[in-house]
């Protein structure tokens, strides 16, 4: 098993890689010019939050005192209770992610000026993520948050953005929509 | 959010509840402990004579979880370290043998019940599991250098 991890993180890299190309491609694409700023800042605010609770679990901080002043026992303790929080966080972030691309699946069934080649890169970014996302999920669960925390935060670094450009998008072809949609993806934040 | 809810100005008595109340405290774990002591488990509403001799029930009730939330959010994104050290200044400021409140807190989770009603789940998580590290972590010092905790002040 120990022999597939460097393929594996390779792999992870490569896919995070190619990831951050199709987003770049999105967004030079994108509507942002479209956004007022007060939509804007909506959407980086909702992003901002989630990420926070993510950075609480995945941040380093926590771990270098534990190791640092607790026996092995603690530490033990504090890397079991840190996986079940990264997996909820996980899990939670991958199912918003998916709320939010059936929103956007919903407003484009209705929507006359749909554009092919944007909504494949859409789509090809949404099933990277997933599968990015449960790729991640296997290896917090096999090897606990401290060991993952770099992969996984450059991952939804491009997450957030991923969910933005898709707010973006969904104000771009349906603002009402965007606006029920961006509310329900708050409440998930707030009180899923 | 309810039009209700929206147009009641609840800032006079949170700025009065910071004031002269929790500023008083030593440390938000104080805070958190008495905030959560002041709600009804019944109905979820806090409730304070003295506050409410100045304003609605409603409006203290309010403002009591606007703070309740404030300070249950400043601990949930506190470093470990802080975490730990606020729990030991709250156990400093109780009459009670830090052995005897160490064990209670671990074996009965007094500390669930400190947790604001409207609440992030995932967050509540992040707390209730960092409270548990902080008091094993606690115990373990405890054990280890068989000190009182105010000998450390």
């Amino acid at each position: 098993m120990s022999q597939l991890l460097p393929y594996l993180v390779l792999g992870l890299l490569l896919l995070a890689v190619l990831a951050w190309w199709v987003w770049g491609a999105i967004t030079h694409r994108g509507a942002a010019e479209v956004l007022s700023p007060r939509q804007h800042r909506s959407s980086v605010r909702s992003i901002g939050l989630q990420r926070d609770l993510g950075e609480r679990i995945f941040g380093p901080q926590d771990w270098d005192f534990v190791s640092r002043e607790t026996p092995s026992e603690i530490q033990r303790m504090f890397q079991r209770e840190r996986t079940v929080l990264a997996l909820t966080w996980l899990r939670r972030t991958r199912l918003q992610v998916s709320q939010v691309m059936r929103a956007h699946v919903a407003v484009v069934h209705q929507s006359d000026d749909l554009q092919i080649a944007t909504e494949i890169r859409i789509a090809l970014s949404y099933f990277l993520f997933l599968f990015l996302c449960n790729s991640l999920i296997g290896w917090v669960w096999l090897h606990g948050p401290v060991r993952t925390r770099k992969i996984v935060r450059q991952t939804f670094q491009w997450a957030a953005q991923l969910r933005g450009v898709f707010e973006q998008l969904m104000a771009r072809v349906d603002p009402a929509s965007c606006r029920v949609a961006g509310t329900n993806f708050n409440q998930g934040t707030v009180r899923n | 959010m309810s039009l209700e809810r929206r147009n009641i100005d609840i800032e006079p008595a949170v700025t009065d509840l910071r004031s002269r109340t929790l500023s008083r405290l030593p440390g938000d774990f104080s805070r958190l402990v008495y905030l959560a002591s002041s709600r009804d488990c019944n109905t979820g509403k806090y409730y304070h004579d003295g506050l409410a001799f100045h304003f609605s029930e409603m409006v203290v009730s309010r403002a009591f979880a606007e703070c309740h939330r404030e300070v249950f959010g400043r601990l949930v994104y506190a470093s470990l370290e802080e975490l730990i050290e606020e729990l030991r200044n709250y156990i400093s400021s109780t009459d009670e043998r830090p052995e005897d409140f160490l064990k209670s807190w671990k074996h009965l989770g007094s500390y669930r019940v400190t947790i604001p009603s409207e609440c992030d789940e995932l967050e509540a998580e992040v707390f209730l599991s960092n409270v548990k590290i902080a008091l094993a972590m606690l115990e373990t010092r405890h054990e280890g250098s068989g000190r009182t905790f105010r000998n450390r002040d």
